[in-house]
């Protein structure tokens, strides 16, 4: 997790940004208010064992704002919302920077991300599979509490995912895929996150859920939410994101509005055409 | 000697196999570690009780939270060097650095301590408690009901705190954890200092039933790794259970059979075990610490 910390900024066009502080702040710590992206992504670089797997020049995030990531399997994506976290499962050597909020998170340690408020649904594994939905949805640690930041508690949660209500007694085990992407979400919202990243979340579903998650998602960007949104569902993400980003080989070869970017040949002959008909069955 | 007098030491030894034994357990189910140097930590910490009531002087209940606050921070201390092989769970390099901290520990106690026998005697240890025909000290006693407390009180950290929470998160996925906003060192941290508090206070309980050798620690460490694997790793009612029933297995083995094969027959009953319930006595639940 060793990334570049000695430029200080690099050159930010929206006046001058707060130093990076040199340890990440306590639980007390607020933040400045900020104007401009919530999410600012500068030269991010991942590489295992010394091929880049991921070259990334620029990626901004607003907030209210929905951006969906796609490309081929193997082309970076969780790379890159792992990357942004300082976290993977495997074990990649990171370069580059990350603000969020107008505040340098590249050098802090995953879970200091996230008590600031940058969070992941992770693809795969997303519940703690010996604790109940309840105790899934419980924070691990109070996160500080900031103007424009809102904490979920647990029964707006419910509120969201009325299933995860009924289910609130049962083992994370025990959920299906859906219950788990819920609850994965849910758990992301009571960390109050500033920006949320979501990994594959229509991996597995049926068409109706992957619908209904996404349109939660949707639903969450209009409160306010700044989200980011890997998806390999090209089809269904587009009816959700504002704006696409295509991956190839760990670079960003197109990005655009929603619309403009569908009509690209690229998009449209590689993805829409390919996957049209063919969601994912249970 | 009556068999009921027999069950009665083993239920005493139980209960001890099961409090040296039940920082491990945490330790393994939380962190995936094997500690090596368990033993000698026990060692440690019966010397350190021993120093503080024999050459301070200070009163043995005072002396028993002393060798726990040893024992917290040599913990820490070791978990720091580890931590690195922690994470990415090299458990190879783990066992071999708990193997070589084990000797380590050994060739400093016998530099400090020497490398005579030492009777750590207790005003609880001379009390006996005699019932008909049954005999038991009053430090025999406070085992028992010391052993019930750690582990109630354990069980409880980990259902009903906050920090228990953590502390399961970490067990299930410390990887899921950091994205939940864990400090997943920390975790580490507090749990190898927990092994070592626990197995202080387990000497510092234990030890005066027997003469405290700066050498000894392998048997400590073999019962417990027994107890712990009998039990279903991570299982703290498991190793309840388990350090009870080796306790009573080795007082009548010893008692009807021979004291001689006792540690030979307790790992055949493991390996039995072993074979027909490949996670232990608690089975069933995958991983993590319950």
């Amino acid at each position: 997790m060793s990334l570049d910390a000695s430029k200080p900024g690099g050159g930010p066009s929206a006046g001058p940004l707060p130093s990076r502080p040199a340890i990440p702040p306590g639980d007390r710590a607020t933040y400045p208010s900020h104007e401009g992206p919530i999410l600012r992504v500068r030269q991010l670089q991942a590489s295992y064992a010394g091929n880049l797997a991921l070259d990334l020049t620029a990626l901004d995030l607003a907030a209210g704002e929905v951006v969906g990531v796609v490309g081929a399997n193997g082309a970076g994506k969780s790379t890159l919302v792992n990357a942004l976290l300082g976290w993977s499962r495997g074990a990649p050597r990171l370069a580059g920077q990350v603000e969020l909020g107008g505040v340098r998170i590249d050098a802090w340690p995953t879970h200091q991300r996230v008590r600031a408020g940058l969070l992941l649904v992770p693809e795969g594994k997303l519940v703690f599979a010996q604790m109940n939905v309840e105790e899934n949805l419980s924070r691990s640690q109070e996160p500080p509490t900031e103007p424009g930041r809102h904490l979920y508690s647990r029964d707006e949660v419910y509120d969201l995912f009325p299933r995860l209500k009924e289910r609130r007694q049962h083992l994370g085990a025990q959920l299906s895929g859906g219950e788990r992407q819920m609850l994965g979400i849910g758990r992301a919202l009571m960390m109050g996150p500033k920006a949320l990243l979501l990994d594959e979340p229509s991996i597995g579903l049926a068409p109706k859920l992957v619908d209904q998650v996404l349109q939660t998602l949707r639903t969450l960007a209009s409160a306010g939410l700044a989200i980011l949104l890997v998806e390999q569902n090209v089809r269904a993400a587009m009816e959700v994101v504002d704006r696409l980003v295509l991956i190839e080989r760990g670079r960003m070869v197109l990005e655009g509005p929603a619309q403009t970017v569908g009509n690209d040949p690229r998009i449209a002959e590689a993805y829409l055409g390919a996957t049209a008909g063919a969601h994912p069955t249970p | 000697m009556n068999l009921l007098q027999q069950v009665l030491n083993g239920l005493v030894m139980g209960h001890a196999y099961a409090l040296v034994a039940i920082g491990w357990t945490l330790l393994l189910g939380v962190a995936r570690l094997v500690n090596f140097g368990h033993g000698q930590m026990y060692m440690l910490g019966a010397f350190v009780t021993w120093w503080a009531v024999v050459k301070a002087g200070v009163p043995y209940a005072l002396a028993v939270p002393i060798a726990m606050a040893c024992g917290a921070l040599l913990g820490a201390g070791m978990q720091r060097v580890m931590l690195r092989a922690t994470f990415e769970q090299n458990l190879v390099s783990i066992m071999i650095m708990t193997l070589g901290f084990g000797y380590v520990i050994h060739g400093a106690a016998a530099l400090v301590f020497g490398s005579t026998g030492q009777i750590l005697d207790t005003a609880l240890s001379r009390q006996e408690i005699t019932l008909g025909e049954l005999w038991i000290t009053a430090q025999d006693l406070a085992i028992v009901v010391a052993t019930i407390a750690v582990f109630l009180g354990l069980r409880w950290l980990l259902d009903g705190t906050r920090i228990g929470r953590l502390v399961r998160m970490v067990a299930e996925d410390p990887k899921l954890a950091q994205l939940s906003g864990v400090d997943v060192r920390r975790v580490y941290y507090g749990v190898f200092a927990f092994e070592g508090a626990a197995v202080a206070f387990a000497a510092g309980m234990v030890a005066p039933r027997t003469p405290i050798l700066t050498s000894m620690g392998f048997d400590e460490v073999i019962m417990t790794f027994v107890v712990v694997v009998f039990g279903g790793i991570g299982s703290v009612k498991g190793s309840y259970v388990a350090g009870v029933a080796l306790g009573l297995f080795t007082a009548l083995f010893g008692a009807l059979v021979s004291p001689a094969y006792t540690t030979a027959a307790a790992f055949l009953a493991l390996i039995a075990l072993l074979v027909l319930r490949p996670g232990g006595l608690s089975a069933g639940a995958a991983g993590g610490v319950h």
